[in-house]
């Protein structure tokens, strides 16, 4: 499994000529919110995530919306709606990528992470896909690296 | 040097009726050759910018966009449809007047902004397509906006320019005409369209369960926002006796929307379309290379012979040749470019505001004509686009075009009868 930082990539990616279907297949099959959209070259050329998989099922005029409180579900149409999206190809609905380098330091994946809509990253490495690092990964190795470790405990001095 | 002005404007336009590169940039290149070549030197074209109206367009952006996060415009787009009880006549009819009247006060590009994506939504609930009802929209808000100084980029760029001319004046002599127009225009959408909106009775009902007043009822600021704009237009109406610009009381309840109801300025800025208020800024720099060049003089006097500075011929070209040229390269650039030349028409005479109307009327209802020859088509068909339901140049051509000619018709027997 590839690394990265000592976090374990995620080897979430679909081939450019997937469908939605199989796209969604993939997120839902990994502990990651967005997948890489490869080209035969293993280079990224989209990401997919969750909004991409929502805009897909739901009425693309969604997006446009920002009032919808009022909004019924009208299952018929959401499951014509779902049944359509699955066979529609990912290349459609994906997203243009945001990466980082295998080589990156902590910091500027932060600041990427910091500046992109994704909750997960595709890592490259000579311009090939690595795999994915989830933003709450890289936190919590974060978290754990820089918290100082706890010295045993030495008993309390009775000596004055 | 007159030469190179041309050049650059002309070229700028092709670039923008081709939809080559986006039309900001190619109308920042274009200010940008002007200036660097020395056709006009930084505080000519400073001055060549009309900045009351971008303050204007600034600070109507600002109010709507305020305004928009009540859900105020949901819940009037939704009401009106489910007023229409899904019966198609009245529900196209609805449709168009509340975009027309929102179009008038709010501008067009706005308004369509604000109904189409609730269209959408309306079409699917009711199971029809969305398109003979947005195309309706997208003419009824360039109608209906040229019904007010604030209702379309022409209107907001003559009414800027020309300090004689106030908000009441053009509801005076143009939202008649416009109301008219509107009536007839979507007649005959009713008819084009009327198999393509029969609703089924269950589907109806269903529209008719839908709370259009849930989204309102979440937000603590609609009546502050609702006061705000209300006094706005009121202060439009105004404007003239209290001898305030429009730009200064569009900047003014902008100013008093941010601190009554606007939590944070950063994001109330962001409402601000900096990219047309860009593509505006080099339009004018480039029209001010022209006017320095004295080609706009030249166009004036070539008209003026050609017309035998007969006002009414000046006048039926300025409508039918305002029209065509805003087809083709749509109608800002266009009327940019008319201001001057109107301008040249009307100097040394004693104040005549026929040939403004003229211009007003075609540019607006020109921008009917083709998906480019508005803002408000070129947003609509995006939304319909990204929506998954593109719609073709020709399609929208098929509607727009016969619509323009029968409102032009209107608009030529109003100026013959009450104005030239």
């Amino acid at each position: 499994m590839a690394t990265v930082l000592g976090i374990e990539l995620v080897p979430a990616s679909v081939p450019v000529t997937a469908t939605v279907r199989e796209a969604a297949a993939v997120l839902t099959a990994h502990p990651v919110s967005a997948a890489a959209v490869l080209d035969e070259h293993q280079a990224v050329v989209g990401v997919f995530g969750g909004d991409d998989l929502l805009l897909s099922l739901f009425p693309r005029y969604l997006d446009e919306l920002r009032h919808t409180t009022f909004a019924r579900d009208d299952p018929a149409l959401l499951e014509r709606r779902a049944r359509e999206a699955g066979e529609e190809a990912v290349r459609d609905h994906m997203a243009r990528p945001v990466m980082v380098d295998v080589g990156a330091s902590a910091t500027h994946v932060a600041e990427v992470f910091l500046h992109c809509e994704f909750d997960a990253l595709p890592v490259v490495a000579e311009g090939r896909f690595v795999g994915m690092l989830g933003r709450s990964e890289f936190c919590r190795a974060m978290l754990e690296a820089t918290t100082p470790r706890r010295e045993p405990q030495q008993p309390p001095s009775v000596a004055r | 040097m007159s030469v190179v002005a041309i050049a650059v404007f002309v070229g700028a336009l092709a670039v923008i009726a081709t939809e080559w590169v986006h039309r900001t940039k190619a109308a920042l290149v274009g200010a940008g050759l002007v200036v660097i070549v020395g056709v006009v030197d930084l505080e000519q074209a400073t001055e060549a910018v009309d900045w009351g109206t971008l303050g204007l367009l600034i600070g109507m952006m600002v109010i709507v966009g305020l305004t928009e996060r009540t859900g105020v415009f949901t819940y009037l787009a939704l009401r009106v449809a489910q007023l229409s009880r899904g019966r198609p006549a009245r529900l196209l009819f609805l449709l168009a007047g509340a975009t027309g009247v929102m179009s008038a006060f709010l501008d067009n590009l706005t308004a369509i902004l604000l109904v189409v994506p609730i269209t959408l939504l309306i079409a699917d609930v009711l199971r029809i397509s969305p398109l003979p009802l947005v195309l309706t929209e997208v003419i009824a808000s360039n109608v209906g906006g040229t019904a007010t100084l604030i209702g379309d980029p022409p209107n907001i760029m003559i009414g800027t320019h020309v300090p004689e001319l106030s908000f009441l004046d053009f509801i005076v002599n143009l939202a008649p005409v416009s109301a008219v127009t509107l009536g007839t225009v979507t007649t005959l959408l009713y008819l084009v369209f009327r198999r393509q909106l029969v609703t089924d009775p269950a589907r109806i009902a269903e529209l008719e369960r839908l709370d259009p007043a849930a989204d309102m009822r979440e937000s603590r600021y609609v009546k502050r926002s609702l006061a705000v704009l209300v006094g706005t237009i009121v202060a439009f109406f105004l404007h003239a006796p209290l001898h305030l610009e429009p730009a200064v009381v569009a900047l003014g309840g902008a100013t008093i929307m941010l601190l009554v109801a606007g939590d944070d300025v950063e994001e109330a800025l962001e409402r601000v379309e900096w990219s047309t208020m860009f593509f505006f800024l080099g339009l004018f720099v480039m029209v001010g290379a022209l006017e320095q060049q004295g080609v706009i003089e030249r166009v004036a006097d070539g008209l003026a012979d050609l017309t035998g500075g007969s006002t009414l011929a000046e006048g039926l070209i300025l409508l039918w040749g305002g029209a065509a040229g805003s087809a083709v390269v749509d109608n800002i650039p266009f009327t940019a470019a008319m201001l001057p030349v109107v301008d040249e028409l009307t100097a040394g005479e004693p104040f005549d505001d026929a040939l403004w109307w003229s211009l007003a009327l075609g540019a607006c209802f020109g921008g009917n004509a083709t998906m480019i020859a508005a803002a408000a088509n070129v947003a609509a068909t995006g939304v319909l686009e990204r929506s998954g339901q593109p719609i073709s140049f020709l399609r929208f051509l098929a509607v727009g075009l016969p619509v323009t000619i029968v409102s032009l018709a209107i608009a030529t027997v109003y100026l013959v009868l009450f104005q030239l």
